[in-house]
């Protein structure tokens, strides 16, 4: 029986022990040479084909819609169903394990979690992954060491110190608890206690801080658990856990560092944003928004969720700016908004800047220049790229008045060219931050009351979504070039179709949402797409989100994140990537005929 | 040539009428596969510790109709070939006597040609035993996948050419998958493996390049 046939391959792995004997039993293997029809369209398949080796083409008449690789198995519809949607053609030399379609069947039959998978429409397969990946994290994260968490120093005081030395001590080494030498014994005193002791209790500063220290300290090694520390805490109602490493004293485990470290502390961030005196105070915060994404991913956090609180984070970062540098003499006079990805509340890890101002009118020249220039050049200290579009309020294209901002408007739309079509997509995208609201939401109001009914013009517009080659393609690309470092770009290949040919619906109904997810869900209630297709379509969405961000995450610092390589996937990942593509590519076909694109 | 005289003459002198069997054709677009793992690499002294055989037809290796036995050797095994197939005196204890095994392997046999990698040293090891068992050597076609490869590589090559026929170097040049070796079944599935894709190669009169570096199914690595 071929004991080479892997049962950790999804949905192989989904099988009992005694049923992958079983299956092993019936197996056979056959070879196909490059071009043979294994699986005809609309035909009937006797076997599941598992690939071990070779690349076979999925196709749909002439088009091709997939590339399967080894560890691929294909057609459980054509097995199923009794009918293939594609044709199944190889590629090059290609050998198969055959499952009989019996012996599926009975497993179909015996084994739900085996059914499922077969039955699974793509948004549930994506949810069963993300479960799975939030165990792994959950996982990772009960195997995290204490050594691992931020300690508080472990800085000793001796029992006849004052309370007044313990104070001073304390704001020294910016630590809230010192440990107490008390002849054969170790205690920990806290801030808490120096406050209690000297305004309840009255006592003078003077008094030796011996007397008010804890002794019934808990300690824990640097290589214990986390979720010790946590179960400890917890037991004995301790904010404080002593780290010893034999005899010596390694620091101090609070709380807050604890929980910091399991939930992400993201409150924390926004209070350093909004607390905020100086511009260092802000680049400091800035620096640690992109920890708190990497941490709260790797705890499994939902891509929405990250994006809203990047989101949310980086325009408060922005509001606090605008407050700082912004003269006077424009206060009142404007309003800060951000474009593209940064409005639609859809970026991750920091993105190029894409930010303008509105004014109500004509201002002092003087204190605009000001503005324009501090703003942007903090920005960019504080690790934002600048936008080589250009689309920055330093650009007085993007920081003017609103009857010019009008005016752009009517020029771009009666002459449309790509910069044009890019410059209404992204005003279309864009929120308020700081300054005025009003005056976006009229400059919004006029955007879209003038492409109202312009069939022509939104169709240019909608065009977009042919710009980059079919994602299939790439994939196809992927495979065939594996090993020479290609890559996949899931922005060009099935982000930005999904998100410009939502935006395009959008902005033909006229919506004021930004977020492509809830474009998306408007676009449901419209009866413009169907339901359950516009849930794909978001599934879709975010599952190629997510990967964006872990492969951003991978190569942090580095500047496009939006590669991935199929290589480095699971083969259940892979999968998905290919339904996401696909799905992709459905919703293109989708706006196309919408918009009567094959027109053009 | 020899093995057709040969053949005519075991025909006259087949001892067991009954398997007179093995000199009817197979089926058209069968064959088997052989492999067998033995004590050492001396016909004379050596036993065979297990057999696998598995059936292929047109393009399939029916890996779901397989022949597997093992054998209890009478010589005892080498310290080298036990580190070779990494089966242990006591794993062959539980193993049936080779003259039990033979019977229900010339059956699945039948008269299909034997494809095996260095066949000759595997059927020289079972005719041993065979002519004992039915006083004939058995009467099969072999095919040598070495030389189907050496065919397809080397066919055409100038003298002097260096000439690799490794199993290893085989399977890599194909770019097929390296299974765990030294295991009958698997050796004999990697064997079914070659043979199709050599077969293939030769119907499609594609040659293996000399100079090439990657393999000819070449795809995701998995």
């Amino acid at each position: 029986m071929p004991k080479s046939f892997d049962a950790t391959n999804p949905p192989f792995d989904r099988l009992e022990t005694q049923e992958i004997e079983a299956l092993r039993d019936t197996l056979d293997v056959a070879y196909f040479p490059p071009g043979e029809v294994v699986i005809a369209q609309e035909a009937a398949a006797e076997h599941l084909f598992v690939i071990i080796k070779g690349t076979v083409e999925e196709r749909d008449g002439d088009e091709l819609v997939a590339l399967l690789g080894p560890k691929d198995s294909f057609d459980s519809r054509a097995l199923v169903h009794g009918r293939s949607g594609h044709a199944f053609v190889t590629r090059e030399e290609t050998l198969v394990y055959l499952v009989p379609r019996d012996a599926v069947l009975r497993l179909i039959q015996t084994n739900p979690r085996f059914a499922s998978f077969f039955y699974l429409e793509i948004s549930r397969k994506l949810d069963a992954l993300a479960h799975d990946e939030d165990e792994q994290r959950v996982g990772s994260l009960m195997r995290a060491r204490v050594s691992d968490v931020r300690l508080q120093p472990a800085s000793f005081i001796d029992a006849a110190d004052t309370i007044e030395t313990a104070g001073h001590r304390m704001r020294e080494i910016g630590s809230n608890a010192l440990l107490v030498r008390n002849g054969e014994r170790t205690g920990i005193i806290t801030g808490m206690n120096l406050s209690k002791a000297v305004v309840l209790r009255r006592l003078p500063l003077e008094t030796p801080v011996g007397e008010l220290a804890h002794y019934d300290v808990v300690t824990l090694a640097p290589d214990d658990f986390v979720f010790s520390a946590l179960l400890l805490m917890t037991r004995h109602s301790k904010r404080r856990i002593v780290v010893r490493d034999g005899d010596a004293y390694v620091g101090i485990l609070e709380d807050i560092d604890l929980l910091g470290f399991i939930g992400g502390s993201t409150q924390l961030v926004a209070g350093r944003i909004d607390r905020a005196q100086t511009q260092q105070d802000l680049a400091d915060a800035a620096g640690d928004i992109e920890g708190q994404v990497r941490l709260l991913r790797r705890q499994g956090a939902k891509i929405e969720a990250l994006c809203e609180l990047v989101s949310d984070l980086n325009r408060r970062l922005l509001e606090r700016l605008h407050g700082m540098v912004c003269p006077p003499a424009l206060r009142d006079h404007a309003c800060l908004i951000v474009m593209g990805s940064e409005g639609r509340g859809e970026q991750t890890l920091r993105t190029d800047q894409d930010n303008g101002l509105i004014l109500d009118g004509p201002v002092d020249p003087t204190a605009l220049d000001a503005y324009r220039r501090d703003f942007n050049g903090a920005l960019e200290r504080f690790g934002f790229p600048p936008c080589p579009g250009g689309v920055m309020v330093s650009n007085p294209l993007w920081s003017k008045p609103l009857d010019d901002y009008l005016a752009d408007f009517r020029r771009w739309i009666a002459l449309p060219d790509e910069t044009a079509h890019m410059n209404v997509a992204i005003f279309y995208d864009a929120v308020a931050v700081a300054g005025d609201p009003a005056l976006l939401e009229r400059a919004k109001a006029s955007l879209i009351e003038l492409v109202r009914g312009e069939r022509a013009y939104l169709a240019h517009f909608a065009k977009a979504i042919d710009a980059f080659a079919p994602p299939i393609g790439l994939f196809n690309n992927l495979i065939t070039s594996e090993g020479k470092g290609d890559a996949l770009d899931l922005k060009k290949g099935g982000i930005f179709p999904i998100l410009h040919g939502v935006r395009a619906l959008a902005l033909e109904k006229g919506f004021l949402e930004t977020g492509t997810a809830e474009r998306l869900q408007r676009l449901a209630e419209e009866r413009v797409l169907k339901p359950d297709f516009a849930r794909e379509v978001t599934q879709a969405f975010r599952f190629l989100s997510g990967l964006r961000l872990d492969a951003q995450l991978a190569e942090s610092g580095g500047r496009s994140g939006s590669l991935v390589r199929p290589a480095t996937l699971s083969s259940m990942e892979r999968d998905l990537l290919r339904d996401a593509f696909l799905i992709a590519k459905q919703f293109r076909d989708i706006v196309r005929r919408h918009f009567n694109l094959a027109m053009f | 040539m020899w093995r057709a005289v040969k053949r005519l003459f075991h025909q006259a002198s087949i001892g067991d009428q009954s398997y007179r069997f093995l000199f009817k054709p197979g089926p058209d677009d069968e064959v088997v596969v052989l492999d067998t793992e033995t004590t050492g690499l001396d016909v004379k002294t050596d036993d065979i510790i297990t057999i696998a055989a598995i059936k292929i037809r047109g393009d399939r290796i029916l890996t779901s109709e397989r022949f597997e036995a093992v054998a209890r050797p009478d010589a005892r095994m080498s310290a080298e070939a036990i580190k070779v197939h990494r089966l242990r005196h006591a794993d062959v204890e539980g193993g049936e006597l080779i003259f039990r095994i033979l019977p229900d392997f010339l059956r699945f046999v039948g008269g299909r040609p034997l494809v095996g990698y260095y066949i000759d040293f595997d059927v020289a090891m079972l005719d041993k035993y065979i002519v004992q068992l039915i006083g004939i050597e058995l009467p099969n076609r072999l095919i040598e996948v070495s030389a189907l490869y050496h065919e397809r590589k080397y066919g055409d090559a100038p003298p002097g050419t260096q000439i690799d026929l490794r199993f290893a170097a085989i399977m890599d040049d194909l770019g097929l998958p390296r299974l765990e070796e030294h295991d009958a079944f698997n050796d004999a599935l990697m064997t079914g493996m070659m043979y199709l894709a050599l077969r293939d190669l030769k119907r499609r009169n594609v040659r293996i390049s000399r100079q090439r570096q990657a393999p000819v199914i070449d795809a995701l690595g998995a």
